[in-house]
């Protein structure tokens, strides 16, 4: 196992630049996702390290040494494609088998090595099958099986759970992350789903347009987002993102008025912003309640999920709004509710979408 | 609470005709079309094989036909012939359409040129292109033995339709040249939809472009392969107007196939019986060789299927 650094790596296809100096130290036994929306440039940077693209410029040095111009097979890297890869003419156990038979590797020793990994996925009796013969799930896991036999330093996955179903993918998360303790590997995933970076991640690295927004741990990145887009990705609902004004600033943070008039007073780090600024404030949908004083919505579309309700509508005339409130909190459709929300949970973005650095946010978890 | 009829007829049944009716309808078009030209030939074909018959007239002489075909020496040499023209021709076809089409796959810059480069043997009507090659194979000036005489090979014109054994193989050749732009198109076909990250996931293991060849692009293409070495092989077996515009199926029976012999018994010579019977040999003998070959299909999709 070993650590995984990017030097400035950069890529272009032809006039296009898809990746712009990204530099990343992960950590040995690291499991470190990268997300980002579709285009930003996540599976280019995993197959760049895989060896399938080569960088425009930069390094990428794995466990110490220099791998940017090896061959995949000797960067110690092994892949978890997408489409799984499987191939279809081949039984299990032969897939599994073969990286080690490209190695022609001893008929016992190979043998070993595929037995214990199907143990460790649970494929023990369905080696003689046909990949075309599997659910998703298992096939996934004969994927990952072919990584396994290959002792790899690092382990690279390439949005491995989107051809699955929900439901599946929920299991198969858990299946990644106690397999992620079991072989204590360093693995690199890509996914666009920020649940999948947020359950299973040590480090989550948020990209956008090609560069990094933020590298850090999930609860960092939730409660310390440095851009508005990091804000805006993590989180399920959605960051809500207002439109205010600097009324005022002092030490102590800033004052705003919100769009529909709500007036706060946000403990933030004022030193980049003066009075009649345009910022925007990030309220998370769960960090409001039900009050008698605070934002003024109007509620548009309201979906009890039972132990919660999610409400969706709008504040100063056409700002959306979503809110997650108690699953029987009294309130309808149509209807014009009002939010209490603390100060110390807003999130100040200036009109470059840089965060203003909140000065009360809550210790992070481990 | 209102009752609803839950069982109402929704369709008025006077417009329907019966079922039964409708399908009969449907195939029978198709079914009288395959009657006159498939079936009635065929039982024509069969009934004629047991008759004396030519422009006299017709007369029942049994197996008579069958049996001078099997004491024939002449005909055992055509059947052999047959076959070794079949799997000569056939072997050379999906060689070079394997070769072809592994080129054609791999990523060159102006592939696409190349790919529609490779069609005009197939695109030509087929007698354009034989003269083409009679032309090419003309001892005094086809370009082929002006090479060798230029190059001191041969010391005078050499005329390759001319000798039993350079009439056969020349044969052969543009059989060839005809039938692998099918085959090279098919399997290049069959090649684009091998997904490339079959090929990604076997590089980042190490698998060199030989092994990905072996492990990957044969077993994943060769049901097509199979397939398209049936068909070609009936093709072949078949194959007509090539040996008939170069030879005639000579020298001496040189290039005679068991089709060219069937097409100059019965037409040339006017003998429809002794025609017939070995329309229906050849019948047989397709029949036995798609048996044998419909299970080597089987047995191929069973091993490197995916199920």
């Amino acid at each position: 196992m070993a650590t995984l650094d990017l030097n400035a790596i950069s890529k272009s296809f032809g006039a296009a630049k898809v990746l712009h100096d990204i530099s990343l130290a992960i950590n040995d036994k690291e499991f470190v996702v990268f997300v980002g929306p579709s285009g930003c440039g996540k599976s280019t940077l995993l197959r760049i390290i895989a060896g399938l693209e080569e960088a425009t410029s930069g390094q990428i040095i794995i466990g110490g040494e220099d791998v940017s111009t090896a061959h995949p097979v000797d960067r110690g890297i092994s892949m978890v494609f997408q489409s799984y890869a499987l191939y279809p003419h081949l039984s299990v156990y032969e897939n599994i088998a073969f990286p080690l038979r490209v190695q022609k590797l001893e008929k016992a020793d190979l043998d070993a090595r595929v037995q214990q990994a199907a143990g460790i996925l649970q494929l023990t009796d369905k080696l003689d099958l046909k990949p075309g013969q599997l659910s998703g799930g298992q096939r996934q896991r004969v994927a990952i099986g072919r990584s396994i036999v290959r002792n790899p330093k690092v382990f690279l996955f390439d949005e491995p759970l989107s051809n699955l179903d929900a439901a599946l993918r929920g299991d198969m998360r858990v299946e990644l992350s106690q397999l992620h303790r079991s072989l204590d590997a360093t693995m690199v995933y890509v996914t666009h789903d920020q649940v999948e970076a947020m359950t299973m991640a040590d480090r989550i690295v948020v990209l956008n347009g090609g560069r990094v927004e933020q590298f850090g741990t999930p609860m960092e990145l939730y409660h310390h987002p440095k851009t508005k887009f990091v804000a805006s990705f993590i989180g399920q609902p959605n960051m809500n993102l207002i439109p205010a004004t600097v009324q005022g600033t002092d030490a102590t943070g800033i004052k705003v008025e919100l769009a529909g008039g709500h007036q706060m007073v946000l403990p933030v780090e004022a030193a980049t912003v003066n009075t009649g600024d345009k910022v925007e404030v990030g309220i998370r949908p769960e960090h409001v309640q039900l009050g008698a004083d605070g934002l003024d919505i109007s509620v548009n579309v309201l979906e009890r999920l039972g132990g919660v309700s999610i409400t969706y509508g709008t504040i100063g005339g056409d700002t959306r709004f979503c809110a997650s409130l108690p699953g029987d909190a009294a309130i309808k459709e149509g209807e014009p509710m009002t939010l209490a929300v603390a100060p110390e949970d807003c999130h100040v973005f200036d009109a470059s979408g840089d965060v203003l650095r909140r000065k009360a946010a809550p210790a992070l978890v481990a | 609470m209102t009752h609803v009829a839950i069982h109402g007829d929704v369709t008025p049944k006077a417009k329907t005709l019966p079922e039964a009716v409708f399908a009969w309808l449907l195939i029978g078009p198709a079914m009288l079309f395959i009657a006159i030209i498939v079936a009635w030939p065929l039982a024509e074909t069969i009934r004629l094989s047991f008759m004396e018959a030519g422009l006299g007239g017709e007369e029942y002489v049994g197996l008579a036909n069958y049996q001078e075909l099997a004491e024939s020496r002449k005909f055992h040499e055509t059947i052999v012939r047959t076959f070794y023209w079949m799997f000569l021709s056939v072997a050379l076809k999906l060689i070079l359409g394997l070769i072809g089409a592994t080129l054609l796959n791999a990523a060159v810059p102006g592939r696409g040129l190349f790919r529609v480069l490779v069609m005009p043997p197939w695109i030509i009507p087929m007698a354009i292109g034989m003269i083409g090659w009679l032309w090419l194979y003309n001892g005094y000036f086809g370009v082929l033995s002006g090479a060798m005489m230029t190059l001191g090979i041969t010391g005078g014109p050499f005329e390759f339709l001319a000798y039993k054994q350079s009439a056969f193989y020349s044969a052969v050749v543009a059989d060839v040249w005809v039938g692998t732009p099918m085959v090279t198109l098919f399997f290049l076909a069959a090649m684009q939809g091998v997904s490339r990250d079959l090929y990604e996931a076997a590089w980042v293991d190490g698998a060199g472009r030989w092994y990905r060849f072996r492990r990957i692009t044969i077993p994943q293409i060769m049901p097509v392969i199979v397939s398209m070495s049936l068909l070609s092989a009936i093709f072949t077996f078949n194959s007509f107007e090539i040996i008939w515009i170069l030879t005639e199926g000579g020298p001496r029976g040189a290039t005679t196939t068991l089709i060219v012999d069937t097409y100059k018994t019965a037409i040339s010579n006017f003998k429809f019986g002794e025609g017939s019977a070995r329309a229906v040999i050849i019948v047989i003998l397709l029949g036995v060789f798609s048996l044998i070959y419909l299970n080597v299909l089987k047995y191929v999709n069973r091993k490197y299927g995916t199920k």
